[in-house]
């Protein structure tokens, strides 16, 4: 294509793009003012008079609306640490249990991997949350004296708390996830060219060393951008919350939109506040990432 | 004839003291195993025949297949998921005639209007609303109808990110990124709440059809990539030789790029449509009656409430199989495009 024909046709396609932009903005221009709502953010800062039964920092309904969102934010994040730190436990030890030279453990393994994957995570999310912590009927089953309990209240470890709606989202997105992240790791220890076992074995260093100290270290670069992507799938998976009554950023926008009727804004407010998370999660990889190849020079 | 039978029983024998009990810790791991497994499932056993209900099934399978679609019309979603059953059964085990195989591709696309003449009505059948379609019917609709749409519009976006024209390319990449950054959750709510605000006043969609279209907008971007790392996986002899037969663009798109990028794509394809099938449940959360909807409805019923447990294992066997189905004909076009080297069109 000459160059005159480029330009012509980007001019088109940016002029089609710019034309429909305008037509949907002022079909919302025109829903909007129906409504009588009008757009702007001047709500945030009324009264949210909604209780949230999960807040790490000090809410009560009088607070603000944006207070409100921040207190789901941070839900949000909490739930999304605790489950990326299990889930990348329980990957890697399913990685190498599907690499175990027993069978029987093999089979477990890849028994589970394909349950995991072929069922759909709200349905395994109502499972932990429905049957796992309150379907516990009796609460002093698994109560070991005042050490630990586990109920329908949630989980109680000595005199740390833990709802059952946040326990039952942390063991379901970080079963769900270690399955995926569990083929990350197998994917990247078998990048490792087979020589380098090889090598390790012949100079008489130990399995285990080997393991840590020069195949792991090698396998590290491929596996980190995959691990990347799976805790930023973890994330957005995170959303499900609302399923099991959990308070993240998603269930709090809904929340409001259904007591202000404000879709527009809070569709938004989503956005940036996935935004930031996404950029944090991105960022913090990015260092480790970039702490690992250090480290390997 | 016994002795050579005595051997070869002595050879498993041996090769499970291989497999399991080759050291102590192997031996002590596999002997534990196997304890908690074997009470695990005679337990599993003993609940599914004595202290299960299944009368909450059993008694809401045609809910659980139709939702409530009117009895008398049943028939309708019924024949659809025969013809697609055939359509599966044929694309898997169907006689390797040439005109079979080069139009079954006729077949799959045929299924959504196919689909939604039965479902809807219309042309001699008596309309039904899409609020009374539900569960697996609605569900594999919901699967169809975002495949069929985003399948084109991801090969779209993904030739547009590698296009020379720097404007498409960089709306394509916008668009792809962003697209993946956010919860599906958060696309489909824009699909059920905001769409209608983006429409002229009195123009509406069907809220199934709203349902497909957020699909579609989401998977699409997932989809591109898949095809931008299959053609990125294309020699770049390939286009130099297409070149030096004096093909055109278009002709070098269609009959070299996007043929290969699909091949080579078709196993990340394969399990993008399992995860379609799968995320097609969040569809519950807004308010449609799909399969984990009937089920919740189901066990809003005082008559069923707290069966959780046979819901579930209920509801997670038919994803198990539906996605198995899915794994099955993916690993199956994979094998025989290696094998023929045919491809789609």
């Amino acid at each position: 294509m000459d160059k005159r024909r480029k330009f012509f046709v980007q001019t088109i396609f940016l002029f089609v793009i710019i034309f429909l932009i305008i037509i949907l903005l002022n079909n919302l221009i025109i829903n909007i003012s129906r409504t009588g709502l009008g757009f702007n953010f001047n709500w945030l800062s009324k009264p949210a008079s909604f209780s949230i039964a999960e807040h790490s920092l000090p809410y009560n309904p009088s607070n603000s609306y944006s207070w409100a969102l921040f207190i789901g934010w941070l839900n949000s994040l909490k739930v999304i640490f605790f489950s990326l730190i299990l889930s990348s436990l329980l990957g890697t030890i399913l990685a190498f249990a599907r690499a175990s030279n027993n069978l029987l453990i093999r089979i477990i393994s890849s028994g589970y991997i394909t349950v995991i994957r072929q069922t759909p995570l709200l349905l395994q999310l109502m499972f932990w949350y429905f049957i796992g912590f309150l379907g516990l009927k009796d609460n002093t089953k698994f109560a070991v004296y005042d050490f630990f309990n586990m109920s329908n209240q949630g989980i109680k470890f000595y005199s740390f708390e833990i709802s059952s709606e946040f326990a039952a989202l942390l063991f379901g997105l970080s079963v769900f996830s270690s399955a995926f992240i569990a083929e990350v790791i197998r994917g990247g220890i078998f990048s490792v060219p087979n020589g380098q076992w090889e090598a390790f074995r012949s100079l008489g260093i130990s399995e285990k060393k080997g393991l840590l100290s020069i195949i792991i270290p090698q396998a590290l670069p491929a596996i980190i951008p995959g691990l990347t992507s799976q805790y930023l799938n973890l994330a957005k998976n995170s959303t499900l919350a609302i399923a099991v009554g959990y308070s993240d950023i998603y269930a709090i926008n809904d929340t409001i939109i259904n007591q202000t009727g404000r879709a527009i804004e809070c569709f938004l407010i989503l956005l940036i506040s996935f935004f930031f998370l996404n950029m944090l999660i991105t960022n913090i990889m990015e260092i480790i990432n970039s702490l690992v190849m250090n480290f390997k020079k | 004839m016994k002795n050579t039978k005595f051997i070869s029983h002595l050879n498993i024998l041996e090769k499970i003291k291989k497999i399991l009990f080759n050291n102590l810790f192997n031996s002590l791991l596999s002997l534990l195993l196997i304890l908690s497994l074997g009470s695990i499932i005679t337990f599993t056993i003993k609940w599914i025949i004595f202290d299960s209900s299944w009368k909450v099934i059993t008694s809401n399978l045609p809910l659980f297949a139709f939702g409530s679609f009117p009895k008398s019309e049943r028939w309708r979603p019924a024949i659809w998921m025969i013809s697609l059953l055939t359509l599966c059964v044929l694309t898997l085990f169907g006689p390797k005639y040439m005109w079979l195989r080069k139009n079954i591709i006729i077949g799959w696309i045929l299924t959504l209007p196919l689909g939604f003449y039965l479902l809807y009505g219309g042309a001699g059948l008596p309309h039904v609303m899409s609020r009374n379609w539900g569960g697996l019917t609605l569900t594999i609709f919901l699967t169809i109808g975002s495949s069929f749409f985003s399948l084109p519009l991801g090969i779209l976006l993904a030739l547009s990110r590698k296009s020379s024209l720097p404007i498409i390319k960089k709306f394509s990449a916008i668009y792809i990124d962003s697209m993946r950054s956010i919860p599906l959750i958060a696309v489909l709510f824009f699909g059920q709440l905001l769409i209608p605000l983006f429409l002229p006043f009195g123009l509406e969609i069907d809220r199934v059809w709203r349902a497909i279209l957020a699909y579609t907008l989401f998977l699409s971007a997932y989809i591109a990539e898949d095809i931008r790392g299959g053609l990125q996986a294309i020699p770049k002899t390939q286009i130099e030789s297409a070149n030096s037969l004096g093909l055109n663009k278009y002709q070098i798109n269609k009959f070299i790029l996007i043929p290969q990028s699909l091949i080579i794509a078709l196993p990340a394809l394969t399990n993008q449509s399992i995860g379609l099938f799968q995320n097609t449940s969040l569809m519950a959360i807004l308010g449609l009656l799909e399969l984990i909807g009937v089920g919740r409805s189901v066990l809003a019923n005082p008559e069923f409430i707290g069966q959780y447990i046979e819901v579930y294992i209920w509801l997670a066997t038919v994803y198990w199989l539906f996605c198995t189905i899915i794994a099955i004909i993916g690993r199956h076009l994979e094998q025989t495009m290696i094998k023929t080297k045919s491809n789609f069109f």
